[in-house]
């Protein structure tokens, strides 16, 4: 019975059939309405126990803080849908970050100094995809020699030197939207980096839900024989991917470096695993072709809730990790149920 | 199916108890520097003139230092130095490397490359010093990761004839021969109580943010603010303390999750580390809640108001001591990390020059002049500096 | 494998070039060239002495890449390695701390962090294998928990001053090398032997090239996971027992970033990241490999930033170049 675990045997999500009700209860229970619901629980509870956590400011500072953990969330869902990964995503936003405070400093117009990283990032991503597409070394492979390559190469440039008296008209990620009126409604304004992240996510969402290219990222990731079979070119797809996931690692690297008076100019540390871990518990599988980039986000939304609730009931920050872990365990394990429920809404 | 599902409910059980046990005793609102060393705070302001003990008047301890077994005698001749902070890639420690090399240029025979793991993390720091070891330099800096993680391969330095003289951060003290303290823990822990109380008044309420509990220095900070703070002020309150890595935008998030909890009831935070003081300065700047407002639009009344206070290097902080959002933080402390990697490669070239030997009292450190011996083995680069606007335009660090 | 083996039966000359062209013996000869181009870098680096210490400050990673050998031959992967060896170290000293709560003997302390860091590896394990869940997201999971738990037992403080026989083990010399390296000697030889010469180690490779075709052919696929998570965790507690004894203290932060070390270890020495290939003299390779180049590169002048910017590079190459050849082979065949 176990064998229900081999990537082989598992349907795609796509394939889901039966009668009204057991779509409606798949419905009800695809990762996105799980961590959409842990989160309202999250928030009541917390909320109840202490109003301030509620309040408008905390609720924004909670999107904002990690938004940019969001974006760069979007590309590693595609990369892992399609079967690969990415471990050197926080050491590129690093780079990238330094690149964009250096380039604001020495006079260049300012946007250049935001668009500069996000192509700096679709390079690097062309250079990942190459090497693992066409030199078909394992993705794993290229990005753990690559955040060895950036990590210390940033180091030896920039000797660690912060970078500060930044441009006052830099600071994207502290910028807001105008207030505007939407059909008769009063939208207040709203921080770029929720707006930024809530737009770039739906954009990929329905580009990967509607087009042909992001339709083959899943059939890349579930079954690379059956794309190829079906005239799917997977090494023009693992590139595409790379290259967006480049993309969204350079805008998160401007909404990283924008949003502090100083620039570390090092790797941010673990961030790697953050982005990872956002895009797996948002219900991307590790083994490829399922997942979308809606349940990464509320994903990255629910971690800084947590981080911010532990704060907020007094959890002694020694044990900060150890709930981190479970709270990883425990949304995987309801993700598990979920689709046993599902397979065995399907046979009956 | 059934048994795979009842494993799996289990297991969920299992963790969520586990998580309830966890909670209770976890509920511990604030921590003070767990290192169960004993603290000695100072005497209070009021209290002062009433003859204050200057560190050296008071009952000097022996000599505890090690000694390098058959140094070579290489009195006034060039000697090349290695220097290995607790990593690289931090401005703090760019600027004790800066005043490492002026104090190379002035000495002219003495040539000096910093190296360090590029995270702070006690093996790779080990692994680097060992390979410094085999390579044979005349002498080796070093700021510690972890007091005693680092002792054996200090020691084994000493025993291959190699000087060891550390700063910033201390390791037992028989691995090396001496130790350039920057400002003793207590008089740091003074320094930031008093410019603290005098932002928010002997019955404010403050929280802190510092880099990790397991950094030995931090700890000692707050084991004597703690102290000081119950000895002088019992009305402060002290809210909570927070971990924050030396990472400013975990930073940032915990300053502003902190201003968030506590609404109005927060009056001031510390930063422990010079990456949590700008991170935690610039969250209450963008949370609009500097005490002098100079930000248009941003509603911040005295009340609300949030002061900052804590180490960091200058340059760092300039923005809102008199830059953009000037007047938002009043008071940095910090000695000045230039002088203090001046101040180590001077002292390794006078022990080199058999100038500086257990049981002298002081040691001449070129511009900085005589430094005093304390604590046994350590050279004690003078007391806190407290940066305001009134002078922090004159560094640049 | 068998259609090899009948191939090279029949032809001689074949196998020897195949022999040449394996894996392990295209990584021996980075390594050798490594060693020629470090040996002229510095006049210090081929000594006896350096090359015995290198051993010392190899030792965990070592022994850790070891049982991640075993993983990675059978398409997992095991992150939390790195967080049981922190685990370990804290329980180690907490419940030998003569001023602590429990103040047990070192003996059983020592035991019980081993017992502990097996369990935590059981417990990777049976959440792969009986709840399905993949090992990559697992062993993320339990990263976090298990340092988790570290920080919280520990409140951040440390237990030092253990008693001086403990230090022998990170510490001392035994027939004038290194103690724990003949720890990593003997663990070497048993998980070679495993590898190559039992069932239980063809099983793994059977594992990793098709999953359900070796559970159909009646490998105890479950338990055989288990038991190489098990292993994991056990090495990470040896690992934990060397490192405290060789640095003198317990920091909760201990082995942090050990995994992703083990892990290139590992791919360096020529093992598949999806499984189904590698061999433990190749993980030898690889952690030797890359220790050398860490001490040879320090020692030649290169700081620690430009050591690691080389053994990215190196990483890379290593394998571009092997799977290069491995192709034109096959392509010969």
């Amino acid at each position: 019975m176990t064998a229900t675990a081999s990537p082989v045997t598992r349907p795609p999500v796509q394939a889901r059939s039966g009668g009204f009700l057991s779509r409606a209860l798949s419905f009800l229970f695809t990762q996105e309405v799980i961590l959409f619901l842990v989160l309202v629980v999250l928030i009541v509870l917390v909320g109840s126990a202490n109003p301030r956590y509620v309040a408008e400011r905390n609720f924004i500072n909670i999107l904002n803080g990690n938004a940019y953990i969001a974006v760069a969330a979007i590309g590693m869902s595609m990369v892992i849908i399609s079967r690969n990964i990415d471990i050197s995503i926080g050491s590129l936003i690093g780079v990238l970050g330094t690149l964009s405070g250096t380039i604001a400093i020495n006079g260049y117009p300012i946007w250049a100094s935001w668009l500069v990283p996000i192509v700096a990032g679709a390079l690097v991503g062309a250079v990942i995809g190459f090497l693992v597409a066409y030199l078909r070394i394992p993705a794993i492979v290229v990005t753990l020699g690559l955040l060895s390559i950036l990590k210390g190469g940033l180091i030896t440039i920039t000797g660690g030197a912060w970078i500060t008296d930044l441009p006052s008209d830099y600071f994207l990620a502290q910028m807001k939207s105008p207030a505007f009126s939407f059909l008769g409604l009063n939208v207040p304004e709203i921080p770029s980096p929720i707006l930024l992240m809530i737009i770039l996510t739906i954009l990929a969402a329905i580009w990967m839900r509607y087009s042909t290219t992001g339709r083959a990222i899943y059939a890349v990731g579930g079954n690379a024989e059956a794309a190829r079979l079906s005239g799917i070119s997977e090494k023009r797809i693992i590139m595409t991917v790379f290259i967006i996931n480049g993309i969204t690692a350079g805008i998160a690297a401007v909404l990283w470096a924008t949003q502090l008076s100083i620039i570390q100019s090092t790797v941010p540390a673990g961030l790697e695993l953050q982005i990872i871990t956002s895009a797996v518990v948002g219900g991307v599988s590790i083994l490829g072709g399922i997942g979308t980039t809606v349940g990464a986000m509320l994903a990255a939304i629910l971690l800084s809730a947590i981080n911010s609730a532990l704060v907020f009931i007094n959890i002694s920050p020694y044990w900060f990790r150890a709930v981190v872990g479970v709270l990883i365990l425990v949304t995987v394990l309801a993700d598990r149920l979920r689709r046993q429920r599902n397979r065995a809404s399907e046979r009956g | 199916m059934n048994r795979k599902l009842l494993v799996g409910l289990l297991l969920g059980v299992v963790l969520v108890l586990g998580f309830a046990l966890v909670m209770p005793t976890a509920a511990q609102d604030r921590w003070d520097g767990a290192d169960d060393l004993p603290v000695n705070p100072l005497e209070c302001p009021a209290a002062e003139g009433a003859g204050e003990a200057s560190p050296a008047e008071m009952s000097m301890p022996e000599y505890d230092g090690g000694q390098p077994t058959d140094a070579p005698d290489l009195a006034g001749q060039p000697i090349v130095l290695v220097d290995v902070p607790k990593l690289v890639g931090i401005g703090y420690f760019a600027a004790t490397t800066l005043g490492q090399q002026q104090a190379a240029e002035e000495l002219g025979n003495v040539t000096v490359t910093t190296d360090a793991p590029t995270e702070a993390n006690i093996d790779d720091q080990i692994a680097v010093i060992d390979n410094y070891i085999t390579q044979g330099v005349n002498g080796i800096l070093f700021a510690a990761n972890d007091p005693v993680a680092i002792a054996p391969v200090l020691t084994r330095a000493l025993e291959s004839g190699i000087h060891v003289v550390g700063y910033d951060a201390n390791s037992e003290p028989a691995a090396r021969e001496w130790f350039v303290n920057q400002a003793e823990f207590n008089g740091i822990a003074k320094a930031m109580i008093d410019s603290m109380v005098a932002e928010i008044g002997a019955d404010g309420s403050f929280a802190i943010v510092t880099s990790t509990f397991t950094t030995p220095n931090q700890a000692r900070w707050i084991a004597e603010m703690q102290a000081y703070q119950g000895k002088c002020y019992p009305e402060l309150t002290w809210l909570e303390t927070v971990e924050a890595q030396e990472d400013n935008v975990l930073s940032f998030n915990q300053a502003t999750t902190l201003i968030n909890k506590y609404g109005p009831d927060l009056d001031g935070i510390f930063g422990m580390t010079s990456v949590a003081t700008p991170a935690a300065a610039d969250a209450v700047a963008q949370a609009g809640l500097c005490a002098v407002d100079a930000v248009a639009g941003a509603a911040g009344s005295a009340e609300d108001a949030v002061a900052v206070v804590g180490l960091a290097t200058p340059n760092a902080m300039k923005p809102y001591v008199t830059g953009d959002f000037a007047g938002c933080v009043k008071s940095v402390v910090l000695w000045n990390p230039i002088d203090l990697g001046y101040a180590a490669v001077y002292v390794l070239r006078a022990v080199v020059d058999g100038e500086f030997a257990p049981g002298d009292t002081s040691v001449m450190a070129g511009r900085l002049g005589e430094l005093q011996v304390v604590n046994g083995s350590e050279v004690l680069l003078g007391p806190p500096f407290i940066y305001t606007a009134e002078n922090i335009d004159g560094f640049d660090f | 494998m068998t259609t090899i083996r009948q191939m090279d039966e029949q032809n001689p000359g074949a196998k020897f070039r195949r022999f040449l062209l394996r894996q392990e013996i295209i990584l021996f000869i980075i390594l050798t060239i490594a060693i020629i181009l470090l040996t002229l870098g510095s006049d210090k680096f081929l000594t006896v002495d350096n090359l015995l210490n290198q051993g010392r400050l190899l030792t965990e990673i070592a022994l850790v890449a070891l049982p991640m050998t075993f993983i990675i031959v059978t398409g997992g992967i095991d992150l939390s390695v790195g967080s049981i060896m922190g685990l370990c170290a804290i329980l180690l000293g907490y419940m030998w701390n003569p001023s602590g709560p429990f103040q047990w003997p070192l003996e059983l302390a020592v035991i019980f962090s081993l017992v502990v860091g097996t369990l935590c590896g059981v417990i990777n394990g049976l959440i792969i294998v009986r709840i399905g869940v993949p090992p990559l997201i697992t062993t993320l999971a339990t990263l976090a928990l298990y340092r988790g738990l570290a920080e919280g037992i520990s409140q951040a403080r440390s237990v030092r001053n253990y008693p001086e026989s403990f230090y022998v083990l990170g510490q001392g010399t035994f027939l004038g090398v290194p103690t724990q390296l003949w720890v990593v000697l003997i663990f070497v030889l048993i998980t070679a032997i495993v590898l190559s010469r039992t069932v239980f180690g063809r099983s793994l490779y059977a594992i990793g090239n098709n999953e359900l075709g070796a559970r159909f052919s009646g490998i105890p696929v479950g338990v055989y996971k288990i038991i190489i998570y098990g292993f994991s965790g056990f090495m990470s507690g040896m690992a934990a027992w060397i490192f405290v004894s060789r640095v003198t203290t317990t920091r909760s932060d201990m082995g942090s970033g050990l995994e992703l070390d083990a892990i290139a270890a590992v791919v360096l020495g020529g093992t598949s990241i999806f499984g189904g290939s590698g061999s433990i003299i190749g993980t030898v390779i690889g952690f030797v490999l890359i220790q050398l180049l860490k001490n040879g590169l320090a020692l030649a002048g290169v700081t620690t930033d430009g050591t690691i910017v080389v053994i990215g590079t190196v990483l890379i190459f290593a394998i571009l170049i092997n799977n290069y050849i491995q192709r034109r082979v096959s392509a010969g065949k």
